[in-house]
């Protein structure tokens, strides 16, 4: 063996332990939902948020009676943990201007007025808050994902998104006739993971 | 200290698309071969669901998180800082990414193996592209013609032959290169959209035709056809109709019993002797460090990888990385200019396309007139063009994220309206330009940022070309022709900026007949270390106007027959 191979190997050795961990070990399905990332005043802010997004309307449910709210906790709880903490600062920074701009606390603002607070955070014009046009899209990117996510990851309840857009549902196999245009596809109202239950994850 | 393991002929370090093909004529030559993949095995009716959150939004289809821990850093001039990327394209498993690809299964055109020259004889040298380093392949469309066979019956590839032997069939690819006999299996199912959509272009005086596919039309040597469920991208196939090399010719080499597989492997060095010689690799398994010695090391680790280890495996014959003594290495890198490099068209319709389910671009059609050298470039200020293909499948997020084409706001009840109605209606089209090396785009190691293990990750130094997106606007244009004349009321085309990290990345260890401009030789193997071979799509020298893969197997399954032909000479 070289000398230069030995010292190669040496170095090596002290840092093994980095070695490879397995990525379902990183991400295992718990049985139990994680703990709360969100305190509940944080969780009604966010309901009252996306729910703008997505309101109730002739068309169906609004996000937060989909779910959303909560497919948004159990991802910064887990998937999303490295997440958090900017995200908090989001929806505070958001009451912040909420009450800078209108007044009043998000939640106790009419529909309008919380338009207006969403209307210039995503125009990144909401004044003294830098991030609010990035964090508007992430909240806004994320309430998609629950809307119209598997419903196992707590989103999407009763199939609401996918209702809404007429996505058939995913399923094994399709047929021939399932990609037929011009033709209303049944819709197969099932997760991927065999039932339109909620599961911890 | 490491672990010395028992010598073998050959050690493949990495079991993806190219890899995990060239173990199969190694195998069967007699050879034995140790197959080192950072990644395991996966379990196709455990492993992949129907599910976009799991395969899209979260990368989850792979089995160690290798390439997340060392995704490249990416700049778009030498003068910039990079700065890490998001993500890596790539995921690590037996197969690699194989496994969650979109499977088109293309040959390159004989234009895209003689570029340079076909470009200087047909227009004069003022065509080439400003800066760019392109040569001519070492090897032919004609040279290859027998591999890409192979491997298109081995693998298991779906299609309908355009040109066999010189006789030209329009229902196929009229614009092939010539091949020797038909696909072994029919192109997959068509379906109202597609039929739509070939009609346009046929409306056009194009050519349209359904694409070639490493997926299963029907049952396959004991596999099962495909299903057409519609998460083909970016998941794993629960039938086994995806014909990833996990289920191919990893198994089929294991079948000689000349083939261990070493999972959960993760490679950190290649060593070599004084004389120049590679003698094996260092790897890390369960926390253990092991030196399996060999007397020929093929790389095949993806394009950033590749680089990444030679540039790594210092020693006294190689101060400069490995098979660098020509600095050479991580030259001549480019990305292809797709979907992610802002060469996106989308197009809505008054009606519902049901795109909803299918098999990505493998079951798709496709258009090539205006790509390669199909097309007269004269006055154009480009070479090259782009492939068009559109395709089925659509999922429920990206479905709800349709653009909203200027008719409504982006959220709220009359963006629900809007989604309500058009999620159905809209889709995409996949276009790939031909894309080419410049000076100025290359590999290298990252000044600061480094993986869990202490190593430099990949530095990506890649930036706005003019000839490519000359190009692709042009092809965009043309694509928007084919939308209009299918019936959509709305065209989006994105604004071409140019590849960042990507499935579809060349070169680094570029192949060429002149060694002090390429590392490797004809038939993959170093100029300095000569037992060291390359596989992959870090030798190509040119893209092509379509996906890499096959072409990357064709040519792992020649350097792996060199080999085993001239197994004294190389092996030494």
């Amino acid at each position: 063996m070289s000398e230069q191979r030995q010292g190669e190997i040496s170095r090596r050795t002290v840092i093994a332990s980095a070695a490879i961990v397995p990525i379902a070990a990183l991400t295992a399905v718990s049985q139990t939902p994680p703990p709360s990332a969100l305190s509940d005043a944080q969780l009604r802010l966010l309901a009252a948020f996306v729910d703008r997004l997505i309101p109730k309307d002739e068309l169906g449910p609004s996000a937060s009676e989909s779910g959303v709210p909560e497919y948004i906790n159990r991802s910064l709880g887990d998937y999303l943990a490295g997440e958090k903490t900017i995200f908090i600062e989001g929806l505070q920074a958001t009451d912040a201007f909420a009450h800078r701009s209108q007044d009043r606390a998000f939640i106790d603002l009419s529909p309008d007025k919380q338009d207006a607070v969403l209307t210039s955070m995503e125009s990144g014009s909401a004044e003294g808050f830098p991030n609010a046009r990035a964090f508007f899209n992430r909240a806004r990117r994320l309430t998609l994902e629950g809307m119209f996510g598997d419903p196992y990851y707590g989103g999407n309840k009763n199939f609401a998104g996918w209702d809404l857009i007429k996505y058939p549902g995913p399923r094994l196999a399709t047929s021939a006739d399932d990609q037929k245009m011009g033709v209303d596809i049944k819709p197969y109202r099932h997760s991927a993971y065999g039932s339109g239950e909620t599961h911890g994850h | 200290m490491a672990i010395n393991l028992k010598p073998v002929d050959v050690a493949v370090v990495g079991l993806g698309a190219a890899g995990g093909v060239a173990v199969l004529p190694l195998a069967r030559a007699g050879l034995k071969v140790a197959g080192i993949e950072a990644g395991t095995w996966m379990d196709p009716a455990k492993d992949f669901k129907p599910d976009e959150i799991h395969n899209n939004v979260r990368s989850l289809v792979t089995t160690v998180p290798k390439a997340k821990k060392e995704i490249p850093t990416f700049r778009t001039s030498p003068d910039a800082k990079a700065r890490q990327a998001a993500a890596h394209p790539m995921m690590n498993a037996v197969g690699g990414t194989s496994i969650h690809y979109h499977a088109q299964s293309w040959r390159l055109k004989p234009w895209d193996f003689k570029t340079r020259s076909e470009t200087v004889k047909r227009y004069g040298a003022n065509m080439l592209p400003k800066g760019s380093t392109l040569e001519d392949w070492p090897v032919s469309y004609d040279e290859l013609e027998p591999y890409y066979d192979i491997v298109e019956h081995e693998v298991g590839v779906s299609g309908k032959a355009g040109n066999i032997q010189g006789q030209l069939d329009p229902a196929g690819n009229v614009y092939e290169g010539p091949r020797q006999r038909e696909y072994p299996m029919p192109a997959l199912r068509t379906c109202d959209f597609l039929d739509l959509m070939h009609k346009a272009a046929l409306s056009l005086g194009w050519k349209p035709f359904h694409a070639p596919a490493a997926i299963n039309s029907q049952p396959y040597r004991g596999r099962a056809a495909c299903a057409y469920h519609g998460y083909c991208d970016r998941g794993g196939c629960h039938v086994r109709a995806k014909n990833s090399t996990c289920f191919t010719t990893i198994p089929e080499a294991q079948k000689t019993k000349n083939l261990t597989v070493f999972d959960g492997a993760q490679v950190t060095r290649i060593v070599a002797d004084n004389n120049g010689k590679v003698t094996g690799v260092l790897y890390i398994r369960d926390g253990k460090e092991y030196f399996q010695p060999a007397k020929v090391v093929l790389v095949s680790s993806y394009t950033y990888e590749n680089t990444r280890l030679l540039l790594l495996s210092k020693s006294k014959a190689y101060p400069n990385g490995l098979a660098n003594n020509h600095g050479q290495v991580g030259k001549h890198y480019f990305g292809h200019w797709d979907a992610q490099a802002g060469v996106g068209v989308t197009a809505l319709f008054p009606m519902d396309v049901n795109t909803w389910y299918g098999a990505m671009l493998s079951q798709g059609v496709v258009v090539d007139e205006w790509a390669d050298d199909t097309f007269d470039h004269s006055g154009l200020g480009f070479i090259g063009g782009a492939s068009l293909c559109t395709f089925m499948e659509k999922h429920p997020i990206a479905g709800a994220s349709v653009p909203t084409f200027g008719r409504a706001p982006a959220w709220g009840s009359k963006w629900k309206q809007f989604i309500h109605e058009n999620a159905g209606r809209f889709t995409g089209a996949y276009l790939q330009t031909n894309s080419f090396p410049y000076e100025n785009t290359y590999l290298d190691l990252d000044p600061e940022v480094k993986d869990p293990l202490g190593d430099p990750v990949c530095r990506v130094t890649s930036g706005p070309k003019e000839n490519e997106t000359r190009a692709a606007v042009y092809a965009q244009n043309k694509m928007e022709e084919w939308f209009r004349a299918a019936g959509a009321i709305e065209v989006i085309k994105g604004q071409p900026f140019g590849p960042a990290l990507s499935t579809h990345t060349y070169g680094g260890t570029r192949m060429g007949d002149d060694p002090n401009t390429n590392v490797v030789d004809r038939w993959g193997f170093s100029y300095e270390a000569p037992n060291l071979g390359m596989l992959g799509g870090s030798v190509f020298g040119t893209s092509g106007a379509r996906n890499p893969t096959l072409t990357m197997q064709a040519l792992a399954w020649r350097t792996g027959e060199h080999l085993a032909k001239n197994w004294k000479t190389i092996a030494g």
